[in-house]
């Protein structure tokens, strides 16, 4: 699903910043993988390689057998539409839309009509238990309740990716704990992978493997124990 | 406001520099347009002053009977009158020369013994030995010329000068030049001076003076003077002070300065819509840094404080740079408005050089100022009223595009709805001031519903965005419907541009209309001769024998003579059409109405009554059966009103009565126009040239056909909209730069909404696309927002500025052809105004613009 190889990742001219180097990482499909480590470990970073919103100073970033670099801007924003769903700490909701809006989006600049873009929507803000905030504003809703929108957003299309940067990071731990949970649900349903960058050892409990990031380079990479999911 | 809070600002004022440079630029450009036309205006009156007075010389009275003249035994009587101690004749003639590319030439003629005692000549003698050349002027046909005007016709004493006089073109002795000086300065140098008696000869005066330019002795006072002038003088002449007749011209210009005046305020509130645009940007963008600043404990009135300080700051550097950037366009301005005022109001002015008045740069400041704390008022409100808990939340909480009551559109309709019944109940002549708060009460009320008609005009759109632009499309008009308040604070520019643009234009249509009526109805003789290339000459007119010579042509049936001037009316002016009534009636007889057409069909050759043009009626309030009072060089004349017609030729208001009266009663046998009917069968176009062989060399006469006379008034119409059309151009100007300004400051501040739409899945040309769709949007939205307003404001125009302008209303009239054509030159400026934000929005950096704070 996800090949890094040897890739590396600096910033800025004069004083280099290495937000990654050497990394090579592998992530077979519907794998659920935890990304763990300080802050300004290159977590972020490596999200952002993952879904062509940045590119690597050198390696390379293969998703579904695909070569990022060769891609033009449009063949990777098409490529991120069709196949990664992102959710962010942030939420990063258009605040003038509808939370049904919101959801429709990624359908409607895929080309599909406003109605059937936002009766799917509706469907899935109701599938992530928002059944009657369909018509509300982003400013109405609760932390929880967006990122709710959010998820429904990056799923509505169904994407074999799902790439989540600290989506827990700015909820309360029960809500956090919901949210992780419609995650699990959701893969269960869908057998979608999974990237989840988080702080939180709580949360890398719902994945089946864990990498942790430091400095840059991985520093442990280890699979879960099913039973330690199962226990929780 | 804590020193604190500067600190905040002038970061935000760092890090969105292009924002706070383009809010500015556009109160800098309002006071700018402001300026110019205020400064230029100012120096118009200032040149208008200093052509009275140059003309004036030392007089400090001047007696006068409006256009038409008095008889020189006047002249007499006031030498006579005790404390007078100098007084000089003059007659003052605007006339062609025949040269091809110099039209006027004012022509003083002045009493070549007596004049140097009263103005000030400068002759050049280097050209000749004569002391005195004014003593040669009493040789016939001789002239003094301004150096100037000579120089630039390489004339020098002893050669001849052509002019068309009342008798055919001749030459004039060119006797000594005057230096440009005194009276030299005046129209530019284009003055000639002759003697007064050459003057009534060949300009056709008859033994007429037009003015007796006086100077009381020194121990009389002039109000004594006065007095016993009016006493002694007959009713139809006026005793005044030389200024008056400098207020006037400036009355004769108030159609022209009032329009540039609206213009001016248009570009003003344009800068009020583009304060009030960029300042909901700010507040919507810093909504969580007013919350941090309420939670740490700063008042209300200190974050709309800080949002007014900001405005204030704006508003003061805007302005000087708008009065800096305002003086070079008031030398433009400047240029415009003279040879406006001379070729369309054939008014003569002196030009100055642009002068700097500090009043005007106090009051421009001032108002770029009030204007720029204006605009900021509303999102500073909303600033200070602020949850800060919702606020602090997260960042999409901004502020809430609360839904717009039914109680604010309620509002806005019930101020429309006031004015435009004020606009329609109330008296004509309750005062500028006060007609303009009709104005200014409908602006607000179109501010307050706009975000509504907004909303309207955005949903009506959708399903042809829908259709023509996709998915885009919709998505751009969906993200219009949902934010209203940012889209009006964008149309609201537009909107105030547009709707000037099509009530003026609708104005000038109605008036079109109306004057195609008029001369369809009461101009139809088969062919006319005029004086001069405006409607008619004040100072150039023909002789009866011209009339005859033309009788004589064997295709002529008929020729009638019309005289056609302004006299003294109840304080004010009134113009005079005195015509062969029989001749009239016969042809235009149709067209009285309101009296009895017998009644009038019988009295009016006689001269026992008179027609009053229907404006006359509205503006002196006097209709069929009752009476007007005419005071006549000769003595009173008190006629009844037989009937209305309708006629335009004065916006003063005309009176016809029978050229045999005004004949007797005015001394007065100048002809302005000759209206020829022709024999059936006859060919006009035939005896057209015919004529003019007839007048070629000796009178300037102009000749038209029927069609090409009222082709000719239209023109005349359109000439005098120029100023018009040319207000319309800067009010779209003015509407472009302001939609230019708020779509690259809109644009430019919502990468973060760009990003967001990047990062799930759209293209860049996707979102160039929804930003260009977007402009197209807005300029439709503003077109149609602008045509909704305009409707109010064309009942305002043809309404109340009419009547202000011209004493009469004009029918209401909606120019749909103008907003239909505006409309694609509405859009292709937006998209071209679009391109640049465009670009921008679509090479947004996903991962900078989203930013993980
Ligand atoms: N656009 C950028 N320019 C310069 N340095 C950056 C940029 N983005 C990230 N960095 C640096 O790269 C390193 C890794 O950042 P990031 O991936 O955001 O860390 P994490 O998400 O683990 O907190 C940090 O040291 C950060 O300062
Ligand atoms: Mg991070």
């Amino acid at each position: 699903m996800i090949q890094l190889t040897d890739v590396s990742k600096s910033y800025g001219s004069e004083k280099t910043v290495h937000a990654l180097s050497h990394i090579d990482l592998t992530i077979a499909p519907g794998e659920r993988v935890a990304v763990m480590g300080p802050s300004g470990s290159g977590k972020s970073t490596l999200l952002n390689l993952v879904c062509g919103l940045d590119e690597p100073t050198s390696g390379s970033v293969k998703v579904e057998g695909v070569e990022l670099s060769g891609l033009t801007d449009d063949a990777r924003t098409r490529l991120r539409r069709e196949k990664i769903g992102m959710i962010f700490q942030t939420f990063n909701l258009l605040p003038t839309l509808t939370a049904g809006e919101n959801v429709a989006l990624p359908l409607r600049l895929q080309g599909e009509h406003k109605h059937e873009a936002e009766r799917r929507a509706v469907a899935m803000l109701e599938r992530v238990g928002l059944k009657d905030r369909a018509v509300h504003r982003p400013d109405e809703l609760s932390g929880g309740e967006r990122q709710r929108v959010a998820i429904a957003r990056a799923v509505i299309f169904r994407p074999p990716l799902l790439l989540g940067d600290e989506p827990t990071g700015n909820l309360d731990s029960v809500t956090g704990e919901e949210i992780l949970r419609l995650l699990d649900d959701l893969h269960s349903e869908y057998n979608n992978t999974l990237l989840l960058v988080t702080h939180n050892v709580q949360a890398a409990g719902h994945c089946d493997r864990i990498v942790s990031l430091h400095d840059g380079q991985i520093v442990r990479d280890e699979r879960i124990e099913q039973g330690l999911a199962e226990i929780r | 406001m804590y020193p604190a809070l500067w600190h905040v600002t002038s970061r935000q004022w760092k890090s969105h520099r292009l924002r706070v440079a383009l809010t500015t630029l556009g109160i800098a450009l309002g006071v700018a347009v402001f300026f110019a036309v205020r400064t230029a205006n100012a120096t118009l009156l200032d040149s208008l002053t200093l052509t009275v007075e140059r003309l004036a010389g030392k007089s400090t009275l001047e007696v006068t009977a409006g256009e038409t003249g008095f008889p020189e035994q006047i002249l007499e009587t006031v030498r006579s009158t005790p404390g007078v101690q100098i007084a000089e004749p003059v007659i003052e003639v605007i006339a062609n020369t025949g040269f091809e590319d110099e039209g006027n030439l004012l022509i003083m003629g002045v009493d070549t013994t007596g004049d140097q005692q009263l103005r000030e000549y400068q002759f050049d003698r280097s050209q000749t030995q004569i002391s005195d050349p004014l003593v040669y002027l009493a040789q016939p046909n001789s002239i003094l010329l301004s150096q100037s005007f000579a120089e630039r016709h390489g004339l020098r004493i002893g050669d001849a000068l052509p002019l068309f006089t009342s008798h055919g073109r001749k030459d004039f002795t060119v006797q000594g030049l005057f230096k440009p000086v005194g009276i030299g300065e005046v129209f530019g140098g284009n003055i000639a001076v002759m003697d007064v008696y050459s003057a009534q000869v060949v300009f056709g005066r008859g033994r007429n003076f037009d003015r007796i330019d006086l100077v009381n002795s020194p121990d009389t006072p002039v109000e004594t003077v006065q007095q016993r002038l009016r006493e002694r003088l007959p009713s139809g002449l006026e005793t005044v002070r030389p200024q008056v007749r400098g207020q006037a011209l400036e009355n004769a210009v108030t159609a022209m300065r009032v329009g540039m005046l609206v213009t001016s305020f248009i570009s003003l509130l344009v800068g009020v819509y583009i304060i009030f645009n960029s300042f909901t940007i700010a507040v919507n963008q810093r909504w969580k840094e007013i919350g941090i600043l309420r939670a740490v404990g700063v008042e209300r009135r200190n974050i709309s404080g800080m949002f007014l300080g900001e405005a204030l700051v704006m508003g003061a550097i805007g302005s000087l740079i708008g009065i800096a950037g305002g003086y070079y366009l008031a030398a433009l301005a400047s240029k415009v408005m003279n040879s406006i005022a001379a070729s369309i109001f054939g008014v003569i002015s002196t030009p100055q050089p642009l002068q700097l008045h500090s009043n005007l740069v106090l009051t421009s400041f001032a108002l770029g100022v009030a204007c720029s704390l204006a605009g900021a008022w509303f999102p500073a409100r909303a600033a200070s009223l602020l949850d800060p808990a919702l606020a602090l939340h997260n960042v999409e909480a901004r502020q809430q595009e609360s839904v717009l009551g039914w109680a604010r559109v309620t509002l806005g309709g019930g101020l429309l709805l006031l004015c435009s019944l004020l606009i329609q109940l109330s008296p004509a002549r309750v005062g500028m001031t006060l007609q303009f708060a009709y104005a200014a009460l409908m602006l607000l009320g179109l501010t307050i519903v706009l975000p509504k008609l907004v909303q309207w005009a955005a949903l009506a759109l959708r399903p042809l965005m829908d259709f023509a632009g996709g998915s885009e499309g919709a998505l751009a008009v969906d993200a219009m419907i949902q934010s209203p308040r940012r889209i009006s604070a964008t149309v609201g520019a537009l909107m105030v541009g547009l709707m000037f643009v099509f009530s003026t234009g609708a104005y000038i249509q109605s008036y079109r209309r109306m004057i195609d009526r008029w001369t369809s109805r009461l101009l139809n003789a088969d062919l006319f001769v005029a004086t001069s290339t405006l409607l008619r000459s004040t100072t150039y007119h023909f002789s009866e024998e011209l009339g005859q010579r033309i009788a004589a042509l064997p295709e002529v049936k008929r020729v009638d003579n019309v005289r056609f001037t302004l006299i003294p009316f109840q304080g004010d002016t009134a113009a005079v059409a005195a015509v062969e009534m029989d001749g009239f009636l016969e042809r235009a007889g149709g067209a009285i109405e309101d009296g009895n057409e017998k009644t009038a069909r019988e009295l009016l050759p006689r001269g026992e009554g008179v027609l009053i043009s229907k404006n006359f009626s509205t503006r002196w309030k006097i209709g069929a059966g009752g009476r007007v009072h005419l005071n006549t060089p000769a003595r009173a004349l008190d006629l009844p009103v037989l009937g209305l017609v309708e006629d335009y030729r004065s916006d003063k208001g005309t009176i016809f009565l029978d050229r045999a009266l005004y004949k007797k009663y005015w001394d007065d046998d100048a002809v302005d126009f000759v209206e020829i009917s022709l024999k059936p069968g006859g060919n006009a176009t035939a005896v057209k040239g015919e004529i003019e062989k007839l007048t070629s060399g000796s009178e300037h006469a102009l000749v038209y056909t029927n069609a090409e006379f009222r082709n000719w008034i239209s023109g005349l119409v359109d000439q005098f909209f120029v100023l018009d059309d040319m207000q319309l151009v800067v009010a779209v100007l003015v509407a472009l730069v302001g939609i230019v300004n708020t779509l690259i400051i809109s644009v430019s501040e919502r990468r973060r909404e760009f990003g967001i739409l990047r990062a799930v899945g759209g293209l860049r040309s996707q979102i160039r696309k929804l930003v260009l769709l977007e402009a197209v949007a807005i300029s439709i939205v503003g077109v149609l927002v602008g045509a909704v307003a305009a409707l109010f404001n064309i009942q305002f125009m043809s309404h109340t500025v009419s009547m202000v302008l011209t004493g009469y209303a004009v029918p209401f009239y909606f120019p749909w052809t103008l907003v239909f054509c505006t409309l694609p030159v509405v859009v292709a400026a937006s998209l071209l105004a679009a391109w640049l934000p465009a670009r921008h929005a679509m090479e947004v950096q996903v991962i900078e613009a989203i930013g993980y704070e």
